[in-house]
């Protein structure tokens, strides 16, 4: 910058007296400057004081520029080569939110972070050797906010003076703008390419948007014709139309999941799930209705395939049931007749059979009785998977086990058995049940016993939200091998000798704890009895 | 009762199993009981018996019916049901003989107002024992009319 400095310093300079040729000099500089500033060509001028260099703005002769500059919407600064600023229009001051007065003869670098610094340092390099020059960068106000603008940067040579001045304009909007164009395409797009039927109408009924999806329910040509021409949706209760979904949009309501059917133009029908939602501007002000469908042909047809599966399958067990029910009432007929007619036959001629009719009769009349258990719990077990399902039921353990215990008096007086229980929980299920359960297991202690007598221990432990109990015997017990396979219906580990039975009470156990989710296992050695358990869930009373 | 006076005295059963018929009447026998026992093998036969018994008034009625619930055509309860409606034995005792001891068969013969419900028995001593029930009720029944 040239400093006018000499002429305006005021009062002689200290030291050498100015010749003449000097002075001259300085009076044609003067006169030079006046022209300038008539002219407008300067902004201001630094003076260098005694208190360092002050700035002088001028009011040029162009005065209607001057309101232009002042009332442009872009910012704009005048800076000396130093980086001081001579002038800033308001606007400038505005978007850095500072005073106006307060920018002048300040530095323009104090906007400027490190790396916009040189980014700026670059541009004014290049205004300076070309004239002209322009960029993006931040701007840092003073209260820390970056502000991105473009600058455009201009080199004045006026009167020997490099200024440059700098146009900037705030990007703030512009980027506002830009974000709310993507954000529109963005819009646009999703609505093009998502997978669901997305149909817009607006409060007449007339469809405004929609998305690509909903052209193969609608066909290509749906914009603006009214939705109720496109699509003929039929609920449950009757026509699903535009006036119906209006109705609720304008209550504020959303119809949600219902579940329509729509014949398409080549015939075939097919299921949607329709979801609405009013859509309402700013001013909740209704624009009209979003309308979701959603293709669940697919699902439909399996849910109706399953729901018809699940029926036939009831259907086939409560046959399955009840020819069981029949077939083993209809096989006790004949069994029953067999053991009342050997019991006649034995009776009214046992002295023509002899000892020796006697017995064959006798064995024919123990096979039909045997027979005949076995069709009596195999009635059993099939009922066990099979009783009341309806109600929670819920029972006290305790009490099952002392009416159990009443059924095994005569037993437990024949084997001196010993049976302890602690307290035990309640459960939640059904009272026949536990009994059969019960029943069973204490009825295999007391038949599988050793030499020694016999002594039961039951007791039960909570794990988790079920019941453990523990039936623990000291009888012969089960060798590791049988452990499995005594659960199976009709499996017996000995022959009908000593230890009589059908081998199904296990199975009716297991089928019964089963039924509540738990399960049952066993646990012995040959020799050192065994300890069954099982679990069943707990109930309230 | 003198056993000369049994045989005017008509029972009536409805059974199809000729094996059954043998044992009701074994018991019968056996408690020294020598009633008249029409024995019809379906409902439909018992029905033309009791439609008979009220059409002619000759005909001597029945004092007691024997059903089994399970009998081909007319099942039991249509017998009973009609017996009800007889101006001329419709009081009499009704012993419902069954080999079904559901909940729900016992439940149908309390409802039908059967006066006792035998379930058919795997001994043969039970099964006598049917003949006591036999000369309780017809006395019972002879004893109020």
């Amino acid at each position: 910058m040239s400093e006018i400095g000499p002429l305006f310093t005021g009062g002689a300079s200290p030291g050498a007296a100015p010749s003449q040729d000097n002075l001259l000099e300085r009076l044609l500089q003067a006169e030079e400057t006046i022209r300038a500033i008539h002219f407008g060509e300067v902004d201001a001028v630094v003076v260098n004081g005694p208190n360092g260099p002050q700035v002088y703005t001028l009011e040029g002769a162009d005065h209607p520029y001057r309101v232009l500059v002042e009332q442009m919407h872009e910012g704009t600064v005048t800076l000396d080569p130093s980086g001081l600023i001579l002038y800033s229009n308001p606007q400038f001051a505005s978007i850095m939110g500072a005073a106006a007065t307060s920018l002048t003869g300040s530095q323009f670098a104090q906007f400027l972070l490190p790396s916009d610094s040189s980014i700026f340092a670059e541009l004014v390099e290049g205004a300076t050797l070309r004239g002209h020059n322009s960029g993006e960068l931040n701007l840092l106000t003073p209260d820390h906010n970056l502000i991105p603008v473009r600058v455009s940067l201009t080199l004045q040579n006026v009167a020997g003076m490099r200024n440059i001045s700098v146009l900037v304009s705030d990007l703030r909007e512009q980027i506002r703008n830009a974000e709310i164009v993507k954000e529109e395409r963005l819009s646009r797009l999703i609505l093009e390419q998502a997978g669901e039927a997305i149909v817009v109408i607006d409060p007449e009924g007339a469809i405004i948007r929609r998305s690509e999806s909903a052209r193969t329910l609608g066909g290509n040509s749906m914009l603006t014709l009214p939705f109720d021409q496109v699509f003929h949706l039929v609920a449950a209760d009757g026509p699903l139309d535009c006036s119906r979904i209006l109705e609720s949009a304008r209550a504020g309501l959303r119809l949600h999941g219902w579940e329509v059917s729509v014949r398409r133009s080549d015939g075939r029908v097919w299921a949607l799930m329709v979801s609405t939602n009013p859509l309402w501007s700013e001013s909740r002000e209704l624009l009209g209705c979003v309308v979701t469908l959603t293709d669940i042909t697919e699902r439909k047809r399996a849910e109706d395939a399953l729901a018809r599966q699940a029926e036939e399958l009831t259907r086939s067990n409560g046959d399955l049931r009840q020819f069981a029910y029949s077939a083993s009432h209809d096989l006790r007929e004949p069994l029953r007749q067999l053991v009342v007619f050997g019991e006649l036959i034995h009776e009214k001629f046992s002295e023509k059979l002899g000892a020796e009719g006697a017995e064959l009769i006798q064995h024919a009349v123990d096979s039909a009785h045997r027979m005949e258990t076995l069709v009596k719990d195999l009635l059993a077990y099939m009922q066990a998977a099979d009783a009341p399902q309806a109600m929670r039921p819920t029972v006290d353990a305790n009490e099952v086990m002392a009416k159990t215990l009443v059924t095994f008096e005569t037993q437990i007086v024949e084997t001196g058995a010993r049976i302890e229980w602690d307290p035990l929980p309640v459960l939640g299920v059904h009272e026949v049940h536990l009994v059969q359960l019960l029943q069973n297991l204490i009825s295999n202690a007391l038949k599988y016993r050793s030499e020694a007598r016999p002594y039961i221990r039951i007791r039960a432990e909570p794990a988790g939200p079920m019941w453990k109990f523990n039936v623990a015997d000291n009888g012969i017990g089960i060798s590791p091998d049988y452990q499995a396979q005594i659960f199976g219906v009709f499996q017996r580990l000995h022959g009908g000798g000593k230890y009589s039975g059908t081998g199904i009470g296990l199975a009716i156990c297991q089928k019964i704890v089963q039924r509540y989710e738990g399960r049952i296992w066993v646990e012995s050695e040959p020799g050192r009895g065994a300890r069954f358990q099982f679990t069943l869930p707990g109930g309230l009373l | 009762m003198k056993p000369e006076e049994m045989g005017g005295i008509r029972l009536l059963l409805v059974e199809d199993s000729p094996a059954d018929v043998y044992l009701v009447q074994e018991a019968m026998r056996r408690e020294g009981l020598h009633f008249c026992l029409e024995v019809a093998d379906n409902g439909e036969t018992a029905i033309q018996i009791l439609n008979r018994v009220d059409a002619d008034t000759k005909e001597p009625p029945p004092v007691l019916l024997m059903v089994d619930l399970n009998v081909p055509r007319k099942d039991g309860s249509e017998v009973v049901n009609r017996l009800r409606h007889s101006p001329r034995c419709g009081t009499i005792p009704v012993i419902m003989i069954s080999s079904s001891d559901s909940p729900r068969d016992r439940r149908r013969a309390i409802d039908l107002g059967v006066t006792e419900y035998f379930l058919k028995p795997s001994g043969l001593a039970e099964f006598m024992s049917l003949g006591k029930m036999v000369r309780r009720l017809v006395t019972s029944f002879s004893t109020a009319a």
